[in-house]
């Protein structure tokens, strides 16, 4: 129990040490719009289309688990680090900032998931079929 | 487990999907904190390397010689890994977000507020940094104190999480444990069908960006903000000569003045008829891209014991460029005296190209590339 108090007290004293800092800045009420626009869009779009794309496969019938799911997961990540370059505007401070081809590597590695989460699932169907006959 | 919740229009919001419990939480969280340290350590260490406190500053470590491109790395990649495990805590107890009543008592109306600052400098510091690594800053205020001072709101409401939710942590520490026992067994098999999907998705973002850092995976960069193979003489650059506003005419009529109780001024060729040496280093960029590269030059305490300077002294380096945050650079004692640090001539056997600061540069080991000073124009005894 004192473990706890302690923790929560630094934990406490850390988060005005931040705080300080924060108000220190020109503009924190700026800072704290942008604070709690982070929590809006979070709590607001990306977990209501997470859930919304589950209970959408599952009006179709189709529950989300194991191996779509993960595949999901995966490349809904991959998308994410991949929307900053992808959507970034304007130009870059020289040809080494951001060179790369992000949309064909994008649409590569959505392909390889797809691909990847296919031949799991069919190795694993066709390695219990298999077992099945025996 | 199911969450009949209550939102104040009825008719009641239920939440079907499984896993939005305490094990799935705490098995994903427990990562996830792991991360968010691993990246506050790197970060606070990273910002006293690149801004070090007057009594810090001639203490820092020049050694190892690759210290800040192993952290820096480290911080980046923490924070990307760190990505699709927020995503993942917070669907798990996205539920919570409709508790109702939604403020039970004072001690719970504390705990949901030090939630709502831990979810939003945690959704904050990973958007900012992914942002900073593109080079694209879309908010009106400067990233580098601002993402420093929400470190500390983030780690400190962290803490405050941690230890109001250890019971409920150790109750679901491991499969066996009295909370998790207490869940459908059922969905056991479901929830590590979950996990190992987060853990394939930290992967994936892991061996997709690591490569701008990690020269093994340097095929693998998919979706890092650098290729360390592009850029002139293999070397990526942040800021060119032309943006530094540093022309040829400038260069032309260079000299490099060196300044001390024996002050001095050498033309180029002069510089390169003193003792040359070869040191590999690499260019760490507080961005989080590094890349070793070879640099030939003139030690910079051979230049300052010239000017006078003895062995406990440290360095002022000024640039050709007319304005910018790091025109004038001081060097710490541990720094300007380590062998391995060069006033660069050359660049992997070449002449050093504009951008990577011809005439001459400063390469020092266990620095943030920022402070290795391109167009040197001045040295001075400090």
């Amino acid at each position: 129990m004192a473990y706890r108090y302690a923790v929560a007290g630094l934990g406490l004293a850390l988060m005005g040490l931040g705080g300080a800092l924060l108000v220190q800045q020109p503009s924190p009420w700026r800072i704290a719009l942008w604070l709690a626009g982070a929590v809006v869009v979070h709590d607001g779009l990306v977990a209501p289309l997470v859930i919304a794309v589950a209970a959408l496969t599952g009006a179709f019938g189709l529950r989300l688990r194991g191996v779509p799911r993960a595949a999901l997961i995966v490349a809904g990540s991959l998308t994410a680090i991949a929307l900053p370059p992808l959507l970034r505007p304007g130009g870059t401070a020289n040809p080494t900032v951001v060179p790369l081809d992000y949309l064909r590597n994008w649409l590569l590695t959505m392909a390889a998931v797809a691909l990847a989460a296919g031949l799991y699932a069919g190795t694993r169907a066709a390695l219990r079929g298999a077992r099945r006959r025996t | 487990m199911r969450f009949p919740l209550r939102l104040p229009a009825d008719p009641p919001v239920t939440f079907k999907a499984r896993l939005h419990d305490a094990r799935t939480a705490t098995a994903v969280g427990r990562w996830l904190g792991l991360a968010f340290a691993v990246c506050f350590a790197t970060g606070v260490l990273s910002h006293f390397f690149q801004h070090p406190p007057d009594w810090l500053a001639d203490r820092l470590p020049s050694r190892p010689y690759w210290g800040y491109r192993f952290t820096q790395g480290l911080h980046v990649i923490s924070g990307i890994a760190a990505i699709p495990l927020l995503l993942a805590k917070l669907w798990a107890v996205y539920p919570r977000l409709f508790a109702w009543p939604p403020l039970r008592s004072v001690r719970h109306a504390l705990e949901r507020a030090s939630v709502a600052v831990l979810v939003a400098a945690g959704v904050f510091e990973l958007f900012t940094g992914l942002l900073n690594t593109f080079q694209w800053y879309p908010w009106p205020f400067s990233f580098v104190p601002v993402h420093f001072a929400l470190s500390w709101l983030l780690i400190g409401a962290l803490m405050v999480h941690l230890a109001v939710k250890w019971p409920e942590i150790r109750s679901h520490w491991t499969r066996r444990s009295p909370g998790t026992l207490a869940l459908p067994a059922s969905d056991g098999p479901d929830r590590r069908a979950l996990l190992a999907g987060v853990a394939a998705a930290v992967g994936a973002v892991t061996l997709t960006t690591a490569g701008q850092s990690v020269t093994a995976l340097g095929r693998l960069d998919l979706f890092a903000p650098r290729d360390p193979a592009v850029g002139p003489q293999g070397l990526p650059v942040n800021r060119t000569a032309k943006a530094a506003g540093v022309t040829a005419t400038a260069v032309r009529d260079w000299r490099l003045s060196v300044a001390g109780p024996r002050p001095y001024t050498l033309t180029l060729d002069e510089l390169r008829a003193l003792p040359q040496y070869e040191v590999t280093l690499p260019i760490a960029c507080v961005e989080g891209w590094s890349k070793n590269a070879r640099w030939t030059g003139v030690r910079v305490r051979d230049l300052l014991e010239r000017a006078g300077g003895g062995p406990g002294t440290g360095a002022r380096v000024e640039s050709l460029e007319p304005a910018g945050a790091y025109r004038v650079m001081e060097m710490g004692r541990e720094y300007a005296q380590d062998p391995l640090t060069l006033l660069a001539l050359r660049l992997n056997g070449e002449e050093l190209s504009p951008d990577h600061g011809h005439p001459a540069r400063i390469i020092a080991p266990n620095r943030p590339g920022v402070l290795q000073t391109k167009w040197v124009a001045r040295l001075e005894v400090a």
